[in-house]
């Protein structure tokens, strides 16, 4: 089986975010990117899938600082061929890397593609069901688990509440990954650059960008920081009084 | 003349078959011997570089000296009567033998006369009961008072290989005398009395008349023999190997700093797989394990949840290696990954073992393969991952690594930008632990008020790498290393100073320096060196009692046990030791990468039976530390133990800034 596993980096939270003094985007000076955790484990999810039922894994992705170690880590986990595009994704939005995405596995024609189900900076949706849009391939999202036949695939789809559906998928198709059947895997700095002198990356160049569909910031800016909360004790009775004498003090009433 | 026929009553059939015994006996020992070695040579190349007289002292020092078996001391008496004894009768016996068979028959020349003979008699009958004492003390111990370190067993069928030992060693014995005794009741020499214990056995006998006594004497003598030879032969096979094991094991033990770990032995830097991957050192170490269970008393992740016996490790390793059958793997069968990461790599099993077995490193390789495996605790994978990324253990961005230093007056110096003297390594848990910033700015306190000119590295600065090397992941330290020895070849500096003795430990044993290795030191002995010099003036005696936790990679690894003593009572605090101190210090349990470990199945946390044993020294109130991890440590095990009325932990620092 051909899994191709499209993933993206974003905003590593670690840092303090700052927005930029034009005040629509984040100030990319102090930015530092690491891996969408949902993308982690989605190739993870191809790992396993390979492991269990043979095949071929590939990791694309577009070029960012710490892509390369990145993909090389990818490689000595298990993957057997990494792509990186390159060209100007300064402006990008997932509408366009989903376009840029699609173009590159048409060419590949993998049998099922595996991608994080959301990251925390999808402004404009995910990447997963533009991905299939662009592609005209059937998408099942928050999925978290999934067995291989030669023409299918049952996935386990996560619901809110916890319950969980089965379902049946005619290959190839688009999954959104909500988490991979074990936590990724650690890779040890040996094998890394082990990884290193041997593996390689293909790059693809991406000549440009179609941002239509995407969405226009009209302004970003850091939560506002409101009035300080109270916290009311006393039984349901003198609480309901309490609320009522605030909200008259405040004139709504 | 004082003489002695030495096959006397013995028909020359009966010498003929001892010597034929005797060549069968050398063929089967020199066969198994062979085949320990061939079995070391099946282990990886490992060179053990040193002075060989220096080799050749520590070995007459522990091997006849008995130094480290003597560290306790009823199983050391216990074993240094057995061995000497043994030792002195098998050297009697053999020398009577070529006097004998050898100088008599061929010179006719005879050294075992006269006086000398008197005096080689006495010498043996009372080194015999020195064996008798020391066997009727191992006895009792192993079957009487059975100390729990001798109970557990791995392997059952082990327990037989100690009976074995013992019961046949007291046949030797027993049937010498006996031999011994017939001999003195037929002959009846004139000097009978200077041999005690014969020539009272030798009363026993009289009334049984010479006729019965010969033919007693000859089958005794010959049960004896065959015993002797027996036992000899059956020592490569036996727990008696250890007497070849154990001196070959001391020899060959690292002359190496004990903090420098030996790097990965395969290639790619991944761990052990299979036995074969051991070094014949390791193979060795496992043989030459004698089950004593020193280890394991002093364990603290066996004292903890008993998941870990270093003991076990070595028996169920060594047995492993013999197995014929099984099939068994090494890792899962033999050793679980539970096991492995419970060490906390405090060196205290290797401090004790009379057998100079290095247990951490045999731990720290199979952790190697785990590692490579990427199986491990998810608390540990994302520490490590942290580490990766962040070059901390805390996940925090390394820009916020000087935060502590924000409204620190006069400001720290960037070493990175200006020559200091002391470049201070500070450290994750002194940069990042909420907690320790308040000590963190007190250290910066007192070396700004002595005057020192120091800085520190500030976002440069990584994690050393010590506990990620011992946790098995040695790309990701080279990784460490590599970058925190570029940042400070960018730095012009004299010494580097740490208050943490993990850091202090790598930089000073394994960071390459490229040979030009800066002066380290820990902070306790850049304070004692500044009080020494009068830099460092105190204007309070500070009265209070405390007592004082080694860490272990200041003591046991190091051998810095004074110099924070000395800082202490020069801040006029009065110090009481705890029963645990200087090299037999207790663990804290946050070594070796334990403090990134999820505590799983703990029964009693090692910080909290530290602090149980610090609040039963009299009045002691205080409880001093010299490393950030055990302020931490102590801090929480002073609360879970409910102790927090009764003793405070403080850093050495805060009696320093006190006393001031």
């Amino acid at each position: 089986m051909k899994i191709a596993v499209p993933v993206k980096f974003v905003p590593d939270l670690v840092e303090e975010l700052t927005i930029d003094p034009g005040g629509t985007a984040l100030d990319t000076s102090w930015l530092r990117l690491i891996i969408n955790e949902f993308d982690d484990h989605a190739v993870e999810q191809a790992i396993l899938l390979k492991e269990r039922v043979g095949g071929q894994v590939i990791v694309a992705m577009a070029e960012a600082e710490g892509a390369d170690d990145f993909l090389f880590a990818s490689a000595a986990k298990g993957a057997d061929q990494l792509i990186r595009l390159t060209g100007d994704f300064s402006s990008s939005n997932n509408h366009a890397l989903a376009r840029a995405l699609a173009d590159l596995l048409k060419e590949l024609k993998p049998d099922l593609i595996l991608t994080g189900v959301q990251a925390h900076n999808d402004l404009d949706g995910s990447i997963g069901p533009l991905l299939a849009e662009y592609l005209g391939l059937p998408y099942v999202g928050y999925v978290a688990g999934l067995t291989a036949a030669a023409d299918m695939v049952t996935v386990r789809k996560e619901y809110a509440g916890g319950l969980i559906a089965e379902m049946e998928v005619k290959l190839p198709a688009v999954l959104g990954i909500q988490a991979a059947e074990q936590p990724p895997r650690y890779v040890a700095y040996s094998k890394i650059r082990q990884v290193m002198s041997t593996a390689k990356i293909e790059e693809r160049a991406v000549a440009s960008l179609d941002l239509s569909g995407g969405i226009t910031i009209s302004r970003m800016f850091q939560p506002e920081v409101t009035e300080r909360a109270t916290m009311m004790g006393g039984s349901p009775e003198e609480v309901a009084d309490k609320v009522i004498e605030i909200f008259k003090e405040l004139g709504t009433l | 003349m004082p003489i002695r026929e030495t096959f006397w009553n013995i028909p020359h059939w009966a010498e003929v078959a001892q010597y034929i015994t005797a060549l069968i006996t050398v063929i089967v020992f020199l066969y198994g011997v062979g085949h320990r070695i061939l079995r070391w040579r099946k282990g990886r190349p490992e060179k053990r570089p040193g002075n060989f007289w220096t080799r050749v002292w520590l070995v007459v020092l522990q091997v006849f000296g008995q130094r480290r078996t003597l560290d306790e001391t009823f199983p050391g008496l216990m074993h240094f009567s057995i061995f000497w004894g043994m030792f002195v009768l098998a050297i009697g016996t053999a020398f009577a033998t070529v006097d004998w068979d050898v100088t008599h028959l061929f010179f006719n020349f005879q050294i075992l006369t006269g006086w000398f003979y008197i005096i080689f008699e006495l010498t043996l009958d009372v080194l015999g009961l020195l064996v008798v004492v020391g066997l009727g003390m191992a006895v009792y111990r192993r079957y009487f008072t059975r100390p729990a370190r001798l109970q557990n067993f791995p392997v059952k069928a082990l327990e037989w290989d100690d009976m074995y030992v013992l019961i046949m060693l007291s046949f030797i014995t027993l049937s010498g005398y006996l031999t011994e005794g017939l001999r003195i009741a037929v002959t009846q020499p004139d000097w009978a009395a200077w041999s005690p214990v014969g020539n009272a056995i030798a009363t026993a006998f009289l009334s049984m008349g010479d006729p019965t006594n010969q033919t007693l004497h000859l089958t005794i003598w010959s049960l004896h023999i065959l015993t002797a030879f027996g036992v000899l032969a059956s020592i490569p096979f036996t727990k008696l190997f250890h007497m070849i094991a154990v001196p070959a094991n001391i020899y060959f033990s690292s002359t190496e700093p004990a903090g420098k770990l030996s790097a990965a032995k395969v290639e790619d830097g991944s761990g052990v797989k299979e036995w074969k991957q051991f070094t014949w050192k390791q193979l060795l170490d496992f043989e030459a394990c004698t089950r004593c269970g020193r280890c394991q008393d002093v364990c603290p992740a066996y004292a903890s949840a008993q998941v870990l016996s270093p003991r076990n490790m070595m028996v169920k390793l060594d047995e492993h290696l013999w197995e014929k059958t099984g099939g068994h793997t090494l890792h899962g069968d033999i050793v679980s990954a539970a096991e492995l990461w419970a060490c906390t790599t405090c060196r205290a099993c290797v401090q004790v073992c009379p057998a100079f077995i290095d247990h951490v490193t045999t731990f720290v390789d199979l952790r190697r393969h785990l590692v490579d495996l990427g199986s491990m605790d998810k608390m540990l994978q994302d520490t490590l991952a942290n580490l990766g990324r962040y070059g901390n253990s805390f996940g925090q961005s390394e820009r916020t690594r000087a935060k502590w230093t924000q409204g620190v007056q006069p400001a720290v110096k960037d070493a990175r930008r200006e020559s200091v003297e002391y470049l201070w390594f500070v450290g994750d848990y002194a940069s990042y632990n909420a907690t320790l910033t308040d000590i963190t700015r007190k250290t910066a306190d007192v070396f700004q008020k002595t005057g020192l000119n120091f800085g520190i590295l500030f976002d440069g600065e990584r994690n050393a790498g010590n506990d990620v090397r011992r946790v098995g992941e040695e790309g990701l330290f080279e990784m460490l290393a590599d970058r925190n020895s570029q940042a400070l070849a960018k730095c012009k500096f004299e010494t580097i100073v740490t208050t943490d003795p993990h850091t202090y430990n790598t930089l000073k044993n394994e960071y390459a320096w490229n040979g030009n290795r800066p002066n380290i030191l820990h902070y306790a002995e850049l304070l004692d060196q500044l009080i020494t010099s009068g830099q460092i003036k105190f204007s309070n005696k500070l009265g209070y009692k405390v007592t004082y936790h080694d860490p272990c990679y200041l003591g046991r690894y190091n051998g810095v046990y004074d110099a924070p003593r000395r800082v202490i009572k020069a801040t006029g605090c009065e110090l009481v030791e705890m029963p645990r101190h200087g090299d037999r210090a207790f663990c804290c349990g946050a070594g070796g990468g334990r403090i990134w470990m999820d505590e799983k199945d703990i029964k009693e946390r090692p910080s909290e039976s530290r602090i149980r044993e610090a609040v039963t020294l009299n009045g002691v109130q205080t409880f001093v530390v010299a490393c950030p991890k055990d302020l931490t440590m102590y801090r929480d095990a002073v609360k879970t133990t409910g102790n927090e009325k009764d003793m405070l932990v403080r850093d050495l620092i805060e009696l320093v800034y006190e006393a001031l």
